[in-house]
């Protein structure tokens, strides 16, 4: 917590207060001489007083005009949380519908209920921090892991745009990983694929993959949304010819996440209504307790000066309405 | 009833022998300035900022180093992500900015505009992060990047920024030109070209994202054979219906060297409604983003409380400083 000032030039201008303690608002009058009167606690006190709020007064008014405020900062808090790198795949097929049909009438596509259900979990969740990346031919850095909910929804509200190319997922979830580079490690750390396909993960990518799930200790959820009548991640083909990874990349890929030791799960969702399934599971099981940064924002103290100066003032009004009134005129 | 009305006879009477008396004046004045201040007045202002779309072009003819920042040779992207940071540091408060990528035939938005104020780590570091490696195809058709830009972005209320070298590849076949007719003036915007006038190499990079050396002659198409041919047959020497439909004649160009195309760009944004303005310095871009066309005013309660404070610290000073000691 700190005390800053905006206008901070404003600040000599508190030499003025001094001026109370040299000069008094009390009208001056010739004929009592102060020296004849025996000093009494109670006129020390009121003398006093008076030059106080005197002080009182001109200092709240230059503290309130240099702007006096309480810096924003933050406290370490406990709360429901996490560190959430989205991982979108802006591939052709996301924009067809989960029938596999360019969208029409009441069919929605896959990149529009995602964008729509992963606003939704966005908005619900207030303290996690947030990184959105996306992936076709190549990786595409979209956000970096923030706070801010507004611009993680402009990024999420860009998949209602039309999508790009292939699906290139090595390099996707690299480019996932890469943003726990250098981060502290506090809460849980997520990566959440949303995707409707695969592709074969070349060996490389496969060993740098292996290496940086454990080493950021990632938890994976991919949210598959499958296409009627393509074949699913936990299905097993019947013809065994077909069983290998460029037949079936999406089962391949699974079994690639299971052999990561990691915590994983992954949702196949053919419909809407089995993503927002999914979405809520996350929701739930990654409400595990986590430290978090709150933000208390700027504090602006002018009023309060404003309010003590007001104070000040009334007091003197109403020493001036009590003083006794010059003899002449009595 | 007759006391009442004396009480408060009397202290009208002594009121207005107060009010003769300057110092209960600079008092009284003070405490109401206070009490005004008290009540937050504000005054309604209106100031300009700006929504943006910046759409970069990441095509390969973009690592050519042709400027120079700090005298080191910086290649374009690189400037154009510098000049961006600079802007988008200079723009004021409540302007919000979107960011969005063009290559081969299509602008793709990474994220809608957002305010820069609160949004400046999340924007500053999506441009630091912007690379060439994100890349999604290898052509740099810009017309068609330009058209789709303007097709897609035009429900996000912003104006479109878009920055290239103007380098079309491959060339880019005259029979085939894309139409402006039915976007134009449906956003406002600026082409902002980027690059040196001159033809300089254009650097390559194997699959592992390592240069080694520069396109050479032999590695570009130099002409469109895409299509039709661009002139009727009976003009193209050596044609030959399916074996040369567009001549037989070697073309050696300058396509494997880059330049910035004015002309080309001008053209384009003429057709497109947009205006045109070059990045020659970093401060370049910020100019263009803050030019008076694109600004959307925003009326915001300025704070004048600093008037009544100021005048009620007036009448203190009038009060303590200013009034001799003895006054009657």
């Amino acid at each position: 917590m700190r005390l800053e000032f905006d206008y901070a030039w404003l600040l000599p201008l508190l030499g003025l207060a001094l001026l109370p303690l040299v000069r008094s608002p009390v009208t001056a009058s010739d004929t009592p001489w102060n020296a004849l009167l025996p000093a009494d606690a109670s006129s020390r006190i009121w003398s006093g007083l008076i030059k106080l709020m005197g002080v009182v007064a001109i200092a709240g008014l230059v503290l309130g005009l240099a702007g006096l405020h309480r810096k924003e900062y933050t406290v370490d808090r406990v709360g429901k949380g996490a560190h959430i790198v989205l991982l979108l795949d802006r591939s052709q097929s996301m924009d067809h519908s989960f029938a596999g049909r360019t969208p029409s009438g009441a069919e929605e596509a896959k990149s529009a209920v995602a964008e729509r259900l992963l606003s939704e979990f966005i908005r619900e969740r207030k303290n996690d921090r947030t990184g959105v990346a996306a992936f076709s031919t190549g990786p595409l850095f979209v956000l970096p892991l923030t706070d801010n909910r507004e611009a993680i929804l402009a990024a999420v509200h860009a998949l209602r745009q039309p999508a790009l190319a292939q699906t290139h997922i090595g390099k996707g979830l690299l480019l996932a990983l890469s943003y726990f580079t250098g981060q502290a490690l506090t809460g849980s750390r997520i990566v959440l694929l949303v995707s409707d396909g695969a592709a074969v993960v070349d060996p490389d990518s496969e060993q740098k993959l292996r290496k940086l799930f454990k080493e950021h200790q990632i938890r994976l959820y991919w949210i598959f949304l499958r296409t009627l009548g393509s074949p699913g991640i936990f299905e097993i083909p019947e013809d065994p010819r077909d069983d290998n990874a460029s037949i079936r990349p999406e089962r391949y890929l699974h079994l690639f996440f299971q052999s990561l030791g990691i915590p994983y799960k992954a949702y196949e969702a053919e419909n809407p209504a089995a993503v927002r399934e999914a979405i809520a599971d996350i929701d739930r099981i990654e409400s595990l307790p986590i430290h978090y940064q709150a933000r208390i924002p700027r504090l602006d103290l002018a009023p309060f000066c404003y309010g003590a100066a007001g104070l000040a003032l009334l007091l003197l009004v109403s020493v001036k309405l009590a003083e006794a009134e010059p003899w002449e005129k009595a | 009833m007759d006391q009442r009305a004396g009480i408060s006879a009397g202290f009208t009477l002594r009121l207005s022998i107060r009010a003769r008396d300057p110092r209960f004046v600079c008092v009284v004045l003070a405490l109401f300035c206070v009490g005004v201040a008290l009540f937050h007045p504000t005054l309604k202002l209106s100031r300009s900022v700006f929504d943006h779309i910046i759409v970069v072009d990441i095509t390969r003819s973009m690592n050519v180093s042709d400027y120079r920042i700090n005298d080191r040779p910086t290649s374009r992207l690189e400037m154009v992500k510098s000049a961006m940071r600079s802007a988008l540091r200079e723009l004021p408060c409540g302007s919000r900015l979107g960011l969005g990528l063009f290559t081969e035939r299509r602008s793709f938005l990474l994220f809608e505009p957002i305010e820069v104020c609160s949004g400046f780590e999340a924007i500053d570091t999506a441009i630091e992060r912007i690379d060439w490696r994100m890349a999604w195809g290898a052509d740099s058709r810009i017309a068609d990047g330009l058209y789709d830009a303007l097709i897609h972005f035009q429900d996000l209320g912003a104006n479109l920024v878009f920055v290239t070298d103007g380098h079309e590849a491959p060339p880019l076949n005259p029979r085939y030109k894309r139409e402006f007719g039915t976007v134009k003036g449906k956003l406002k915007g600026v082409i902002v070209g980027a690059g040196g006038l001159s033809l300089v190499p254009i650097p390559k990079f194997d699959e592992r994202g390592e240069a080694v050396g520069f396109y050479s002659e032999d590695d570009v198409p130099h002409r469109s054979t895409f299509g039709l041919p661009p002139k009727p047959p009976s003009e193209i020497e050596g044609y030959h219906e399916r074996n040369a439909p567009f001549g037989s004649e070697l073309v050696i160009g300058t396509e494997h060297l880059s330049s910035l195309k004015e002309d080309y760009l001008r053209g384009l944004a003429e057709e497109a409604g947009l205006l045109y303005s070059r990045l020659e310095n970093i401060e370049d871009l910020g100019r263009a983003l803050q030019n008076p066309e694109f600004a959307r005013f925003e009326t915001v309660a300025s704070d004048i409380r600093w008037l009544p404070v100021g005048l009620a610290l007036a009448a203190l000073v009038v009060l303590y400083g200013v009034l001799p000691f003895r006054l009657r």
